[in-house]
């Protein structure tokens, strides 16, 4: 992080050319007048990467191949977005056991990304290092730890994907390659080893010093009748929003800042903020958690819903420890499943058939930083006409600003240097992918 | 191959490591330089089959816990990446990791987070860097959405190469 601070007049500015441990490249800026906030902007400067002009006059196929590319860290939801969209616009639908197996690769997904937050980006924050390296020289065994249980989601995104990063195993209709319940059931002791792992991070995480800071947000997230949602399910909000995907665009919208090269979708007519991600997903979903996940979040001082951004953290290790949970049940049941059919390779074939054909597809899924929105215009012949992508970091974009302007004011009186670690920690709490969201940070503190 | 091929390796001395992204322009290169390293390697006539079963050349896109696993047990590893410190595209960078930390202005061209500089520190503080690792870049000159190298940097690449194939070789004597 570099440091700028200079005081020009009655101005005093405050500048970080790069705000550190958030996914891609952006800024912030907090102007303040005679001790009043007078403006709060996250500036997302990555430039705009136009995937959706990419992708109109490719075939239908190449979509999630071509949107994995969004993103290194959480490229199995754009894949998923992606596939369920182009189902939809085909009218097939994916079930039995390789709609589990998607389940299981969105779980690896989670469990990598979320963990990769926890111990690398954010815990540092709340223990008082600039970075996990410097963690580490204290706390050596608790960031092996976290290295672990990464590599246990990549493990499981490395099988079900084909490769960890930008995987590509996955097709329209099912899988390329299926696994076996061999390389499945090979995977068993250490997403034990994991699953406790997860556990000891939940009880990590309740022992930090949390800020007061509850928020009466508009959570908005998938509802599944049956599971804690990944790839399907209604999109709900604790205000009474229930629709479709396909409703998604005539309660959403995105809007041009001048600030941003990434737009900022808000709810349509009010053009108000909204939350998506762990804690909107945790605030409608707490029941379809498992009994015992329940009793340890009430443990670690949870209510069913968590209001304070800054315990984000430990919703997030909750639901690592749910998909680590999720992943075991899965392996499982794929295990039976297989035994059944008395066939020890494939119990089914790797994709369902299906013919394309020309009309429009609507998918929105749980990447781990919130809701994935895919839609796609496709040709009889599958080529793609049109298509809109709205990633989870585009969402937050306006909540993370509205969480500034009311959470900045308590800590006017401190120090430039300790009000930038609490306004970094602030946007952090949201695990923003600037990178995704231009498919953003550096700070400036403008005092006068 | 490529680096999930390692997940049962068996113990090796040296393992050169190709990072990047094959769709951002230059910085392919640490990809196609490791493709290169790899035919060369496998030339008989040029190395030896003692050689070859102590080398391990995999390609990499740069995850920092994957990373600091994958060169557990090895003696030597050498890591080359396309950079953007400001320096003239195709200039060549030589840092001996165990020397220094990986200086910012080398990072890879990456947004994320936690990349590789992290990935070397960590390791660092954690002791699990091995005996020997040594970062060869490239300066890049174009990381646009696209297939091929710049030119500049395919002839910085094949002068790399051979920097690479003599260390290679030198390596012959310990093995």
């Amino acid at each position: 992080m570099n440091d700028d601070k200079s005081h020009q007049g009655k101005t005093k500015t405050i500048k970080v050319d790069y705000l550190a441990r958030v996914e891609g490249e952006g800024a912030m800026y907090l102007k303040i007048d005679d001790g009043i906030l007078t403006d709060v902007q996250l500036k997302i400067f990555e430039p705009p990467r136009f995937f959706e002009g990419l992708l109109r006059g490719r075939k239908y196929s190449e979509a999630p191949d071509i949107t994995a590319r969004i993103c290194g860290i959480c490229p199995v939801a754009y894949q998923m977005s992606a596939v369920h969209a182009m189902e939809n616009t085909f009218g097939i639908t994916v079930d039995g056991q390789l709609r589990a197996l998607r389940r299981l690769l969105y779980c690896g997904e989670w469990i990598s990304s979320h963990t990769l937050h926890i111990y690398m980006l954010h815990a540092p924050d709340f223990l008082g290092y600039a970075s996990a390296v410097h963690m580490a020289k204290d706390h050596p065994k608790i960031v092996e730890r976290g290295l672990q249980l990464k590599k246990m989601g990549g493990s499981i995104m490395r099988l079900l994907g084909g490769r960890e990063v930008h995987p590509i195993n996955v097709r329209v209709g099912g899988f390329y390659r299926l696994p076996t319940p061999q390389e499945l059931l090979a995977m068993v002791p250490e997403l034990e080893q994991a699953r406790q792992i997860a556990l000891e991070t939940v009880r990590w995480v309740k022992t930090f010093e949390f800020p007061h800071f509850e928020q009466d947000y508009t959570f908005v997230a998938l509802q599944h009748p049956e599971e804690y949602p990944m790839n399907e399910g209604r999109i709900v909000s604790n205000k009474g929003l229930n629709i479709s995907a396909a409703e998604f665009d005539e309660h959403f919208e995105e809007i041009h800042v001048q600030h941003s090269n990434a737009l900022h979708c808000v709810m349509k007519n009010s053009e108000q903020a909204y939350h998506v991600g762990p804690m909107a997903r945790y605030a409608l979903n707490f029941q379809q958690l498992p009994a015992d996940i329940q009793a340890e979040s009430k443990q670690a001082g949870l209510g069913e819903v968590c209001n304070n951004p800054f315990q984000s953290i430990i919703v997030r290790s909750i639901e690592v420890l749910y998909a680590c949970d999720e992943a075991l049940r899965i392996i499982n049941v794929y295990q039976e499943h297989s035994v059944q059919q008395q066939d020890d390779q494939k119990p089914d074939k790797p994709f369902i058939p299906f013919q394309p054909k020309a009309a429009t597809g609507f998918a929105v899924t749980e990447a781990p930083r919130g809701l994935l929105y895919h839609r796609y215009d496709v040709d009889n012949k599958g080529d793609i006409l049109d298509c809109d992508i709205i990633p989870p970091t585009s969402q937050n974009q306006k909540m993370i600003e509205d969480d500034l302007w009311k959470f900045v004011p308590q800590y006017l009186s401190l120090s430039d240097e300790k009000l930038q670690w609490h306004a970094e920690q602030a946007i952090r709490n949201y695990d923003p992918c600037i990178s995704c969201a231009t498919h953003f940070l550096k700070l400036e503190v403008d005092r006068s | 191959m490529k680096a999930d091929a390692l997940v049962n390796r068996t113990l090796s001395r040296t393992l050169i490591i190709g990072i990047g992204n094959r769709y951002r322009g230059d910085d392919a290169m640490g990809c196609l330089l490791a493709d290169e390293i790899s035919k060369a390697v496998s030339d008989k006539q040029k190395f030896n089959e003692q050689l070859t079963n102590t080398i391990d050349i995999i390609e990499h896109d740069g995850e920092p816990a994957a990373l600091i696993d994958c060169w557990q047990g090895y003696t030597t590893a050498i890591l080359i990446d396309a950079v953007s410190s400001g320096a003239a595209a195709g200039t060549i960078h030589h840092i001996d990791l165990q020397a220094q930390a990986l200086p910012d202005q080398f990072r890879s061209y990456s947004t994320h987070a936690f990349g590789i500089a992290e990935a070397v520190e960590l390791a660092r503080v954690l002791n699990k860097l091995p005996p020997r690792i040594l970062f060869y870049g490239i300066e890049g000159e174009s990381f646009t959405a696209n297939t091929e190298l710049s030119g500049t940097l395919k002839r910085a690449a094949t002068l790399l190469l051979q920097q690479i194939l003599y260390i290679v070789n030198a390596e012959k004597k310990y093995a």
